[in-house]
């Protein structure tokens, strides 16, 4: 498997060269005899280009997503934002006894994890088609025809989204219900049917994500070795044969590291959508912890339970990060870290 | 300082023009003071030192208020009472000397008696003659602005006049279908059922939407056509008060069969099928496609519609009657509040507060409250026979309310109190009509003024209220949309409402309501 993967895959040839570079360099270091900070000191100095490169990024982090960490501990506060974070006296765990004796909190995270697992069976693989299908598509001005066609929808806001959706499923004038009509049968109100609403998310993410994230499996097809594909074609192989036994083999470490990306976002359901979208009539299916938390939390100012809420969002993805990471890196030594 | 020159030029240049200002009997401070303000409303963001308003003001007054807004917000949530703006400006930890918002009374009601804002009673009590004054005579109103800790932190815009909504039919529809005006429930169902059968747009299609809102919520105040309650303030979704008990509408009897029937409506096409996703353009869109019979609606607004005749033949739609419920009784669920939680209120920095509750005493004194009303003399309005009569021009201006609060008048994030006056002057005849029709009937009913909560009652409220009012909603949609029976699931509703503590809730709201108004 590993084997394969740095003869074939673009990214780990590279991997390979630069650790050569590397040693090549380590190599020509250990001549001085001097302490290992002066090294790392040198380094820096060396490759302040890169670093320097790498900076804003750092400072984004830190801005953020470290500095927020600090208010997190309210969570554990009976939060007043007169007195602040540091004057608001602690109340251990409350909001999370608070959060858990609440049944349309345990409603929505059941909400989150099933809207997720739609997404993630019917979204994810969606793009990986997609990719594929571009792939075989020759004719060029028609395949970047349809490429600019389906990466449209990523760049409408979800408001817009939620506008075309509604009309579209409008029970007088939709263009699904005129459709539905036409073949004699009665109108549904879609939007307000609880059973409707995940298909109807679900799918209006896929039409709105799935050209977009294809982009990153086109790049990983195209790194793919053409001479794996002359030498396929030597032994005789069919564009079917060639798909399964050598695109697909290999774009997977970049399919492995999207799903465990996927996979740690479990818990973010698009939300902006959700709440474009959805009734108190079909909160029953669609009201998910983020819309939750939105109504309870910041709509009537309990910024403490969103908090409570918002750290229990966040170790859920982590665990699910870590367990995905260390099954993809056991079973198939490809993982983040 | 670039700006105080500048106020200081202005002031010079229209005191010139203006001597009737120049006695200066309402003047605060000799040297002029500046204070600073965070203004936050849907309409009018921040505060702008250059409404002519303002200017009036300051000339009259000394004080010089300095826009200092921290967060600004485009949208307030009707149904919550918070305002992000508020909460920004908290966080950001300076608060300015004065802070007027819409949806205010919540907020410092928290965070008055934390320390953020000044109590107010004694300071009215000695430097503010004119709310004082208005208190007196008001004492249910002075009792709905204080916190739970008996002292007010705001002063706050207080309406005028009563009526808010009618019901509005299509009369020319019902002429063209030989109909009469419905007085009672059966009567305005066979009204909308005869406008979804037999046609009354004549293009040959049952394509008219016989009931629609453009809030929903207004479909559910329906339910008092069957004794039941909806909303028990100007607020969604609020408690009520009846002879001094607090509960709920969606917990009532008369609640359940009118959700009963609207259920049945709903399946029968009475009402918009598309009641709950079409929103606020429903009434435009409806009524100039000529597709819509009925609603619940402002007086004013709606009565303006029917500048559709010119492009609709025949086009009336006009103010109906509350329709007797089934018990006979004609009851307006909604009215204009006596007393909104929008105002303005005093941070805890501010160094000048015998001179701010000066000031916001200045805009109860009669020339203030003119000012705040209805704009500066000679520009907005002219003085014909003591009353302030809007000029020609001004009304020529576009939509009144909206030049008003765009000069900086008409402000609700400004503690006054508003004349209704200004708006009979500019309300279309229909409209007027309407208002006489249900001046006559005597139809509202009082308002829930709403309570302020001590920590603990507070504690039981959060924790309560969101999921109970979550789930009732929920319900709501259900049982009209067919999802449900109304009537087989209703006991299983209410003991799952008790579930979640809504004896606890009413416990709390009942404890608030007696504290604050008394238990007589």
């Amino acid at each position: 498997m590993s084997d394969r993967n740095s003869d074939v895959g673009g990214i780990p040839v590279e991997e390979v060269v630069v650790e050569a570079s590397e040693a090549l360099r380590d190599r020509r270091q250990t001549r001085t005899p001097d302490k290992k900070w002066v090294t790392v000191l040198d380094h820096f100095r060396r490759e302040w280009q890169i670093y320097a490169m790498l900076l804003p990024t750092i400072i984004w982090f830190l801005v953020f997503l470290y500095k927020p960490m600090y208010g997190l501990q309210i969570a554990f506060k009976d939060y007043s934002i007169f007195r602040g974070v540091a004057g608001s006296p602690w109340i251990g765990w409350e909001h999370f006894q608070t959060l858990f004796s609440n049944d349309q909190f345990i409603r929505a995270v059941r909400n989150t994890i099933t809207i997720s697992f739609y997404n993630l069976i019917f979204g994810f693989p969606a793009p990986i088609i997609l990719a594929l299908m571009f792939n075989e598509v020759l004719h060029a001005s028609y395949k970047r025809t349809a490429q600019t066609i389906v990466y449209l929808p990523h760049f409408i806001s979800s408001v817009i989204i939620a506008g075309i959706v509604i009309t579209a499923f409008s029970p007088t004038a939709g263009i699904i219900n005129t459709f539905i009509s036409w073949l004699g049968y009665d109108p549904v109100y879609f939007l307000t049917q609880p059973q409707w609403f995940r298909p109807i998310f679900v799918g209006t993410g896929i039409w709105q994500e799935a050209g977009f994230g294809s982009i990153v499996f086109l790049a990983a097809i195209a790194g793919v070795n053409p001479s794996l594909y002359e030498s396929a074609v030597v032994d005789g192989a069919n564009r079917w044969q060639m798909m399964w036994k050598i695109t697909i083999p290999s774009i997977l470490p970049t399919i492995l590291i999207m799903l465990i990306i996927r996979i740690g976002n479990v818990m973010e359901v698009s939300f902006e959508l959700v709440i474009l979208l959805y009734q108190p009539s079909t909160y029953e299916t669609a009201d998910v912890v983020n819309t939750w938390v939105y109504r309870q939390g910041l709509q009537s100012g309990q910024y403490d339970l969103a908090a409570a809420a918002g750290l229990f969002n966040a170790v859920v993805a982590f665990v699910l990060v870590m367990t995905a990471n260390t099954l993809s890196r056991r079973f198939s030594r490809t993982s983040l870290w | 300082m670039r700006k105080l020159s500048l106020a200081a030029a202005l002031l010079a240049g229209s005191a010139i023009t203006t001597p009737a200002f120049a006695d200066g009997h309402l003047r605060i401070v000799e040297e002029p003071l500046e204070l600073t303000i965070q203004m936050n409303h849907a309409r009018y963001p921040i505060y702008e030192e250059d409404w002519p308003v303002e200017q009036a003001a300051r000339e009259m007054t000394g004080i010089h208020l300095l826009n200092d807004t921290v967060g600004a917000n485009m949208r307030t949530d009707e149904n919550t009472g918070r305002t992000e703006a508020l909460n920004l400006m908290l966080a950001s930890g300076t608060i300015p000397d004065i802070v007027g918002s819409s949806r205010i009374r919540d907020f410092v009601n928290q965070y008055g008696p934390e320390g953020a804002f000044l109590p107010l009673n004694d300071l009215i009590a000695e430097h503010a003659p004119n709310i004082a004054a208005y208190y007196a005579q008001r004492p249910d109103i002075e009792a709905a602005v204080k916190a739970a800790d008996g002292q007010m932190y705001y002063v706050p815009y207080l309406p005028d006049g009563k009526y808010g909504r009618a019901y509005w039919i299509r009369t020319d529809w019902l002429d063209a279908l030989g109909l009469e005006m419905p007085q009672t429930v059966e009567e305005y169902e066979a009204v909308l059922r005869a406008f979804k059968t037999q046609d009354p747009n004549g293009n040959g299609e049952a394509d008219e939407v016989p009931f629609f809102a453009r809030q929903w919520p207004e479909l559910i105040r329906l339910v008092t056509l069957w004794d039941g309650r909806a909303h028990g303030s100007d607020t969604y979704h609020d408690f009520l008060v009846e002879d001094g008990k607090i509960s709920h509408g969606y917990i009532g009897a008369g609640y359940r069969d009118g959700i009963s029937n609207l259920a049945r409506w709903y399946a029968d096409g009475l009402i918009d099928a598309e009641i709950f996703t079409r929103g606020s353009s429903a009434r435009d869109f409806l009524l100039s496609e000529n597709l819509g019979g009925s609603t619940h609606d402002w007086f004013a607004s709606t009565g303006g519609y029917n500048s559709l005749s010119s492009e609709i033949e025949g086009f009336a739609f006009e103010a109906m009657a509350p329709p007797a419920s089934v018990s006979g009784k004609r009851i307006e669920e909604h009215r204009r509040i006596l007393v909104k939680p929008d105002g303005w209120a005093i941070g805890y920095t501010n160094e000048h507060v015998v001179e701010t509750i000066k000031y916001f005493d200045f805009w109860f004194t009669e020339e203030g409250r003119r000012l705040a009303n209805f704009g500066v003399e000679g520009n907005h309005y002219e003085m014909v026979d003591g009353e302030p009569i809007f000029t020609e021009e001004f009304l020529a201006r576009g939509p009144v309310n909206r030049s008003l609060y765009q000069d900086g008048a008409q402000l609700q994030a400004r503690g006054y109190f508003q004349d209704y006056n200004y708006e009979i002057q500019w309300t279309n005849e229909f409209a007027l009509a309407g208002i006489e029709l249900y001046e006559q009937g005597d139809y509202l009913i009082p308002d829930f003024l709403g309570v302020a909560f001590t920590a603990d009652e507070q504690k039981v409220y959060d924790r309560t209220w969101g999921s109970i009012r979550d789930y009732m909603l929920e319900r709501q949609q259900g049982w009209i949309l067919g999802n449900g029976d109304v009537m087989a699931d209703w006991d299983a509703y209410l003991a799952q409402l008790d579930d979640m503590g809504m004896q606890d809730l009413l416990a709390v709201m009942q404890s608030a309501y007696d504290r604050q108004y008394g238990t007589n």
